[in-house]
């Protein structure tokens, strides 16, 4: 039984890890974390419901316009909103984004109310078994999807120039600007960036939970949650930590109660951050006067 | 708050702050006979909005004068709700006797808010745990049913104050009145002390202001506990306005609006607190109320503040006139 427990957890920290990673880069680049990234997840998963379900088109097309889409909007979303503001308090900045969050939920609700929608899947349901072990087909599409995504992510931030230049800008913005690197749109574009993960992130995620206006904020503290375990900034930490959430929750909900699969992810982030404040794997950051 | 302006020390001719003082006690009077204007419903808007003075007096506490990013107020203000609802079920209390409960209850919550907050978790890890406090505390009023009546809550038995019952809004109204004004008066005393510049130094730099002798931890608590004890009472109020409690009423949702109305009014100032309750709670009524407009209006007034005013509707008031301005809140 743990087995299976621990193989379904592990499709579903998958999911858990997308999203910790996506908010992950766009920490990493710009040092912002990201409050509206939960609902720009669950914005991902609309646009392919209109794309989709509205006009009709192929899935694999949906899904690569609505990652544009929401490419787009994080760029703009930069470019618009968090630019005039960039020289502020940080605290704005997370304000903002927040604010932002609220938006799009706001704008879902009304067109979509409060109905629960579920996402056609499009490729047959199936289930293997490997021994006793129980796996789906979404088990199966939501790990291959993430793991292809984290080598792309891997071969960008360790082989590609780009990761030199997060790398120079995530320690000092006026030395990579000094440089010749332009941080202004190096910041939209990564915005971009980690909204269109998140849109991805979001589609597989409306495969097996029900879509509803309300999906942004469980996403975003699951997402937290993983990213806690993990450390801040880091990406393997928030593939690990999400995997680990995602398995906690299942042996969790299993010997000691269902009721606690739904607050094993707050649970985490106040017991993690009371014990270690920079989380798990996180450096101990210092205080500068 | 206002960054162009030259930085000097405290106070003004003491004769204009005398008659801005005087000019406060005004309003109070003027409001008084407001119930012989409205109607049930539009009363019961005025009192929702004294109810949400002390909330937004709490969360503007700990967010704007000591710039810590908690997300735990929408926590608070539910306990101190169901301290009210569960003392009045339970042990039959008449609501006023509840009132000071669900305040220290909601400052207990606070203090133990500011305990990771003394740990060294900061900006965006405190925002995450205290938002996390917050679902978790929903969670509890779900599951604990016995107490708590579950996901279908609980009524409320009718309130009374000193054996004057509360049947009509207009009543409720000189209560409410009189508790927000309480607060008001009460966290205005506190900034103007050696405590309401230690927030402000706290929030400029931390570790100058422990360098320079003040006891930071010692304040963040306080700050904590007064915020968590004024937003308790808000909870205490809303329970004897809305007389139905359930968990959906305390969710992110209940937080935005929170949020907004501090946002809305002015970071760190207590005249923007009040006029964010007051500008939040009316605007859904303006506005046609659909699922959702709620949320994108604040959405969207949240960013056109932080865009464009960034010190809130109360930095456009004390333009207009300088006895609007907050005299413990220059920097």
């Amino acid at each position: 039984m743990l087995a299976q427990l621990v193989v379904s957890g592990v499709a579903a920290g998958m999911l858990y890890a997308l999203v910790a990673l996506s908010m992950t880069v766009v920490y990493r680049a710009t040092t912002v974390v990201n409050f509206g990234h939960g609902d720009m997840v669950a914005a991902g998963a609309y646009a392919v419901l209109v794309f989709a379900v509205g006009l009709g088109m192929p899935f694999a097309a949906a899904l690569a316009l609505a990652t544009a889409v929401l490419f787009l909007f994080g760029v703009l979303l930069q470019r618009v909103l968090l630019q005039p503001i960039i020289a502020g308090p940080h605290l704005s900045l997370a304000m903002m984004v927040l604010a932002v969050g609220f938006t799009l939920r706001g704008a879902e609700r009304l067109e979509w109310g409060n109905e629960v929608i579920n996402l056609a899947r499009p490729y047959p349901r199936g289930v293997f078994m490997l021994g006793s072990v129980v796996v789906t087909m979404d088990d199966v599409v939501i790990t291959g999807c993430v793991l292809a995504l984290l080598l792309v992510l891997f071969v960008v931030f360790h082989v590609t120039p780009i990761g030199r230049i997060i790398q120079a800008v995530f320690q000092t913005e006026r030395g990579a600007a000094l440089v010749g690197i332009n941080v202004r749109a190096f910041h939209a574009v990564m915005w971009g960036a980690g909204a269109a993960l998140g849109a991805i992130g979001g589609v597989l995620l409306a495969l097996i939970v029900p879509l509803t206006p309300d999906m942004g904020q469980w996403v975003l503290l699951q997402g937290f949650a993983a990213m806690t375990i993990g450390g801040f900034g880091s990406l393997y930490g928030a593939l690990v930590g999400g995997v680990l959430l995602g398995m906690m929750q299942n042996v969790l909900g299993f010997y000691v109660g269902t009721v606690f699969i739904d607050i094993t992810a707050y649970l985490v982030i106040i017991l993690v951050l009371l014990i270690r404040p920079n989380g798990l794997f996180g450096r101990q950051s210092t205080v500068r006067v | 708050m206002s960054g162009g302006t030259a930085k000097l020390p405290q106070g003004d001719a003491p004769a204009a702050s005398w008659r801005g003082r005087r000019a406060f006690w005004l309003v109070p009077l003027l409001l008084l006979p407001v119930p012989a204007l409205l109607n049930q419903y539009q009363q019961y808007v005025v009192n929702m909005m004294l109810m949400y003075v002390p909330v937004a007096v709490g969360f503007n506490l700990v967010v704007g004068n000591l710039g810590l990013l908690a997300f735990s107020n929408v926590a608070f203000f539910g306990i101190g709700a169901y301290t009210t609802g569960v003392l009045m079920l339970q042990a039959g209390l008449p609501w006023w006797m509840t009132i000071i409960p669900a305040g220290l209850m909601g400052a207990i919550a606070g203090c133990a808010t500011s305990v990771p907050a003394l740990r060294g978790v900061r900006s965006f890890y405190l925002a995450i745990m205290t938002l996390a406090f917050g679902e978790l505390m929903r969670w509890v009023y779900i599951r604990w049913e016995p107490v708590t009546g579950g996901s279908m809550g609980m009524a409320v038995p009718a309130p009374d104050f000193l054996g004057w019952p509360l049947i009509t809004e207009g009543r409720k109204f000189y209560v409410f009145l009189a508790l927000a004004l309480l607060v008001v008066i009460a966290t205005d005393r506190l900034l103007r002390t050696r405590f309401g510049r230690a927030f402000l130094a706290i929030r400029s730099n931390e570790v100058a202001a422990a360098a320079m002798g003040i006891p930071t931890d010692r304040y963040i608590v306080l700050c904590f506990g007064w915020s968590g004890f004024a937003v308790g009472i808000g909870g205490a109020m809303y329970a004897a306005l809305v007389g139905h409690l359930t968990p959906v009423s305390f969710d992110l949702t209940e937080l935005l609006v929170e949020f907004a109305m501090i946002m809305v009014g002015g970071l760190g100032s207590l005249v923007g607190s009040v006029i964010g309750a007051v500008v939040i709670t009316a605007a859904p009524q303006v506005f046609l109320d659909f699922p959702g407009f709620q949320e994108l209006v604040f959405g969207v007034l949240i960013i056109l503040v932080l865009l464009f005013l960034p010190n809130g509707l109360a930095s456009l008031l004390a333009r207009l006139h300088p006895g609007f301005r907050d005299r413990y809140h220059r920097e």
